[in-house]
């Protein structure tokens, strides 16, 4: 019930700027439904007159007087009627396609509007394939049933409202009979959807479970050969898969019932009503000719009846997956934004120092990571932050340029909190080089230039040289207008990261923060790219997050962060000197006894 | 559609079932309008008996209707799961005689996608095509028939009905093939474009680059917008004009009636049960149309599954009996070439390993250390040259023997859901306490796996998410030692290890498994550096052996790699 308040809500905002194309679509629809209902009594009544024509004519006596002028007359109105119908349904499908395409237009642009300003511990904390899923088969889910079920469903009961309107116009009782089995049949819809509903969630937990166990193994198979499981592997294979056999069984019939089962009621209250309709023409009041003309046009009624109920059920999964999308993209749309203060101070380079005074931080309530870190860089310093898995030394990186910001104590530049800065401000100056360097689809160029887009080309090159990476590039035949993508590359890991320092120097920032690759990158390529990090790093205030002690020697202070802790701090002399954590660490990864 | 054949046979009951229910069914449909045609030929001549026992029979036909849909249901959906079941079963028994080869040639992701979507598409044309497919040609082609027996003057009229609908089926869709083709593009242009912005929202972010990032997905989302609109006015065409056909298929029967009345006075009971006919055509050449589509793609996913099952493995092990291997590797003049690449990965490799000795391998990235030893458990064959275990060629030997003989640790460790003794117990079947206690000490995995409340019991979740990087890889190392095997190769699998735990395993390996061959690949020299012998690849050559001592005086490359390890001055 929450989720379809939500998914009103949701469909509200984005729907509510075509109420006029709605308007007129359910007035075009009301036209369409009342020819389509009417027409069926000019077919009747055309048959009642060809049977009075058909009575005249028989009669030698009045013969003469029989003419087909009445007849010829409903049958321009019927076919009229017909165009009508035929027209303004095309001009109404016609209309709500375009609403369908562009209101999911805009709930595309807008989902991707607020990826831009939402926090990063949304993505932090949701995996890549969940949130991309909202692009893809949520707003499927939701263009699909705009396109079919929103149709359909204003048809459907506009259709039904006018057929029960005529019925009871042409004949009370015979109206009565057609409508007398609705209750059965809907009784019948409920229960079986009820349970379609509970054996398909029963079938979905099985496949699942299939699924996981399939994904498991065959994600292992390399595992599978090299101990020579297989034989095992099958075994547990075919406990899952009788398993969805059963369950599944029960799932396919019941979800698959519902459309026999209308189709036969449709057809048996069809049959009921020519059988009554006969009947009351036999027995009751009527002329033979309007009473033949009365069973013809009951008989389209009852044809027609169970339409409405018929696809309205069948759109019920498609209805079903529009409010989950609808909830999942509404989910994304009430994430907070990043705070960005209103009146934000500008930031006109770093003058003097950086600080960090107190910091405590913790990603999820409770966990505390960083207790109280205090760390001072003065311009143009290079600070290495070194540690174990888990110490808090890229949390220090998050929290530099505001990705998370602390839960107390202070970050501030030259004595001013980040937090007063205007965030793109403080970004602009704060240029970051990650350990896995996403590239964009684009051109070589477009990459380099992603922070800069008004860069020169000589910018550009200088940049790629400095990133020791523009020899390579001009070794391609297409050189910087390379086209590019971050799955189809050209590069190795090593050549991504370079390209990633090229995007960093262009931008010329203030503060620079380097994380350092861990994998894929062995260590003589690593050696390559660190030249050109010390590129990057000279003449500019840096942090440098190390995972491998050869990179930071030469740095002005070398902080060890231990479970969020600040325990040793100095050059790396001294550090060696002091013979604690670091020198410890530094005897086990760099020196060979 | 062959593929289902075999299926199909093994279900001939439930298939004779469905088809003879549907078949009621469809006699039902088609019968219900000859009856309402008598009946009404009756109330004109006030018939009494006639218009009762014709009801009568109208209502049992609609009854009987409903119970033969509902066992047709029950019929398609038996044979829909069991082909469905079965085919899958098939299909993994098929994927578990691949060779390592074939896996990597489909890749893992892509052959769960075959074995779990495409067999539910498989389903779900199967059970439409007992409950749909079979029907709808029968009440075309029956409700024709009759039609044409109804009102046989009149046949030419639903031909030309049927001609435009053909003809505004055949405008919109070539017109809508066209753009169909585009829109494939333009939807992977905007699912990179999400997904690229989704990983690299930190540096869009700390670049400040979420406008231009904005202006670029709307420019390419209302592209797929235009291109959507203009797909759906064309679908908007078609239902309304085929029920504009229709309906003026009906008034065109009625006014041509009106013109034979005075020679056929009994067409005017027939003109009901004729537009009824007409009506079930022009609904099953939709849903037929509907149908086609739905059967394109399963044909396109029964087209996947096929391929998996005429795919041959790539290495087949010979019906030899089962023996001991000693502990020697051998590899002469190996060349090995990726199925796939044209340019070889190991060039060449000739060395000689003695049972017990501790072999590190060392190069750069892309050098062909894993692909060397990946050809020691023959997870591949070579191209040319011998690889031998225990003095025997590996493709002479019967796959068992090479089981027992090698054990594999690779840098992924994957640890199945489960417990912790179920996946130890992959190495050694009916390994005891004591034996999973020995590995554990000996994979530094005890100090963590002893924490736990139920000890080797304690479940391993899905993706096993319950353990660190680093757990995860002295389990997988404890599940390559239990079996205590004459070879061990070690495939970069300490690599999340931090230095302390990494050389407690190799004190506990070379203490407790001194007389196994040790085969380490490494990216740190540290980790190979105690190593009996190492060899040094080179762009899939091997470029130098011996020890470190030996090659850190006389090895450019191990040089080079050493240089960027080692410390800045002796300590």
């Amino acid at each position: 019930m929450k989720d379809l308040k939500n998914a009103g809500k949701f469909y509200w905002h984005y729907l509510k700027r075509y109420w006029l194309t709605f308007l007129t679509v359910f007035v075009l629809l009301g036209f369409a439904t009342y020819f389509s209902v009417k027409a069926p009594t000019y077919m009747g009544k055309a048959i009642q007159q060809l049977a009075e024509y058909l009575g005249k004519w028989m009669n030698p006596m009045t013969r003469k007087a029989a003419s087909f002028d009445a007849f010829n007359h409903t049958m321009v109105i019927f076919v009229l009627l017909y165009l009508g119908n035929a027209a303004t349904m095309l001009i109404s499908s016609l209309l709500l396609s375009q609403v369908s395409g562009k209101s999911t237009g805009t709930m595309r642009i807008g989902l991707f509007r607020k990826m831009q300003r939402m926090q990063v511990s949304y993505f932090d904390q949701h995996s890549d394939g969940d949130i991309l899923a909202r692009y893809t088969s949520d707003l499927d889910n939701i263009f699909n049933a705009m396109n079919q079920a929103l149709f359909e469903i204003i048809m459907s009961i506009a259709q039904f409202i006018g057929i029960v309107i005529m019925m009871f116009n042409q004949n009370v009782e015979l109206a009565w009979v057609t409508m007398a089995s609705t209750p059965v049949a809907l009784i019948l819809s409920a229960i079986v959807i009820q349970q379609a509903g509970r054996s398909v969630d029963r079938q979905q937990d099985d496949i699942g479970a299939l699924n996981g166990y399939i994904n498991e193994q065959i994600t292992g198979q390399k595992i599978i050969i090299t101990n020579g499981l297989q034989a095992d592997s099958i075994k547990g294979f075919e406990g899952y898969n009788q398993r969805v056999r059963q369950s599944a069984l029960r799932g396919q019939i019941w979800s698959g019932i519902l459309n026999p089962l209308l189709q036969g009621l449709s057809l048996l209250n069809t049959a009921i009503v020519i059988f009554f309709g006969s009947w009351l023409v036999l027995h009751g009041s009527l002329s033979q000719a309007a009473g033949l003309g009365l069973v013809v046009v009951f008989v389209q009624y009852a044809q027609q009846y169970y339409q409405p109920i018929t696809s309205l059920t069948s759109l019920y999964n498609m209805i079903q997956l529009a409010i989950t999308g609808a909830r999942r993209i509404n989910e994304v749309r009430e994430q907070p934004d990043e705070v960005d203060p209103a009146d934000g101070k500008t930031l006109d380079g770093l003058k003097s120092k950086i600080l960090l005074d107190d910091v405590h931080f913790s990603y999820l309530p409770g966990k505390e990571i960083l207790h109280g870190v205090n760390i001072e860089v003065d311009k143009g310093e290079m600070v290495a932050l070194v540690g174990p898995t888990g110490s808090g030394k890229t949390t220090v990186m998050n929290l530099l340029n505001r990705f998370y910001d602390v839960d107390s104590g202070a970050i501030t530049f030259d004595g001013t909190d980040v937090r007063e800065f205007k965030l793109d401000e403080l970004r602009r100056h704060v240029g970051i080089v990650l350990q896995d360097p996403q590239l964009f689809s684009g051109t070589i160029a477009d990459n380099i230039k992603f922070g800069k887009p008004d860069a020169t080309d000589d910018e550009m090159i200088d940049a790629a040289k400095q990133a020791n990476i523009h020899d390579f590039i001009m070794s391609l035949e297409e050189g910087y207008q390379t086209p590019i993508s971050d799955e189809n590359s050209i590069f190795s890991a090593g050549q991504k990261q370079l390209m990633s320092i090229a995007r960093t120097i262009i931008t010329n920032p203030n503060l620079l923060i380097l994380d350092e690759a861990t994998s894929n990158v062995d260590t003589v390529t690593e050696a390559k790219i660190q030249k050109a990090m010390d590129n990057v790093i000279q003449g500019r205030t840096s942090f440098v997050i190390a995972h491998r002690l050869k990179t930071i020697l030469n740095a002005d202070k070398i902080v060890v962060l231990k479970d969020g802790d600040i325990i040793e701090q100095g050059t790396h002399q001294q550090l060696l000197a002091e013979d604690g954590f670091y020198a410890e660490l530094y005897h086990n990864q760099m020196v060979f006894d | 559609m062959k593929a289902l054949l075999p299926y199909f046979k093994r279900e001939r009951w439930n298939i004779t079932w469905a088809i003879v229910s549907v078949l009621v069914v469809a006699f039902a449909t088609l019968w219900q309008p000859h009856l309402l045609q008598q009946v009404l030929e009756a109330i004109i001549k006030k018939d009494n008996d006639t218009v009762f026992n014709n009801g009568i029979i109208l209502i049992v036909l609609a009854v009987i209707g409903i119970v033969a849909g509902i066992i047709n249901t029950v019929y398609s959906a038996k044979i829909a799961l069991n082909v469905a079941t079965d085919m899958r079963e098939d299909l993994y028994k098929k994927i578990q005689t691949f060779s390592y080869g074939n896996v990597e040639q489909f890749s893992a992701s892509n052959l769960v996608v075959r074995m779990t979507n495409d067999i539910n598409q498989v389903q779900q044309i199967v059970m439409a095509l007992f409950q749909q497919l079979t029907r709808i040609p029968i009440l075309f082609i029956g409700a024709f028939a009759l039609a044409i027996m109804t009102l046989p003057n009149l046949w030419w009229i639903i031909i030309v009905m049927m001609l435009l609908i053909v003809g505004v089926s055949a405008f919109s869709f070539t017109r809508m093939g066209k753009y169909f083709g585009s829109m494939q593009g333009m939807v992977e242009r905007v699912n990179t474009l999400a997904r690229e912005n989704l990983m690299g929202i930190r540096v869009v972010k700390s670049f400040v680059q979420e406008q231009n990032q904005i202006k670029t997905f709307s420019e390419s989302s209302d592209e797929m917008r235009d291109l959507t609109i203009k797909i759906g006015n064309l679908f908007s065409i078609l239902m309304p004009a085929f029920f504009l056909f229709a309906n003026l298929a009906m008034a065109l029967t009625i006014y041509m009636v009106g013109g034979m009345i005075t020679e056929h006075p009994t067409y005017l009971a027939a003109v009901t049960s004729f537009i009824s006919y007409l009506m079930q055509i022009l609904f099953s050449i939709i849903i037929g149309g509907f149908m086609m589509t739905f059967a394109s793609r399963a044909v396109v996913s029964l087209g996947r599954i096929k391929e998996v099952f005429d795919t041959k493995p790539m290495l087949s092990f010979p019906d030899v009996p089962e023996e001991h291997l000693a502990g020697s590797v051998g590899f002469d003049h190996v060349t090995f070439t990726y199925p796939g690449d044209e340019q070889p990965t190991l060039k060449d490799i000739s060395f000689e390993v003695a049972p017990g000795e501790m072999i590190g391998i060392v190069g750069a990235t892309g050098s062909g250390k894993s692909t060397l030893a990946q050809l020691i458990p023959r997870l591949f064959d070579p191209d040319s040259g011998e690889v031998t275990v225990g003095g025997k060629d590996v493709r002479d030997v019967n796959e068992q023997s090479l089981r027992h003989a090698v054990s594999f640790v690779l840098q992924r460790a994957t640890i199945f859901s489960g417990t912790i003794a179920q996946n130890l117990r992959q190495g050694k079947p009916n390994a005891t306490l004591e034996e999973m206690n020995w590995a554990a000490n000996v994979a530094q995995s005890a100090e963590f796996i002893n924490r736990l409340d139920k000890k080797f019991d304690a479940p391993v979740e899905e993706r096993s998410a319950n353990f660190s990087g680093g757990q995860k890889q002295r389990l997988a190392i404890t599940r390559g030692v239990i079996g205590k095997p004459d070879i061990l190769i070690m495939d970069d699998s300490t690599s999340a290890l931090d230095a302390r735990s990494e050389k407690l395993v190799q004190q506990a390996l070379n203490k407790e498994l001194n007389g196994t061959t040790t085969f380490i690949i490494a990216e740190k020299i540290s980790s190979i550096i105690k190593a009996d012998r190492i060899l040094v690849l080179d762009d899939g050559q091997l470029i130098g052996q011996g020890s470190h001592a030996e090659l850190v005086k006389t090895n450019p490359t191990y040089q080079e790699i050493y240089q960027t390890q080692k410390a800045l001055e002796e300590v």
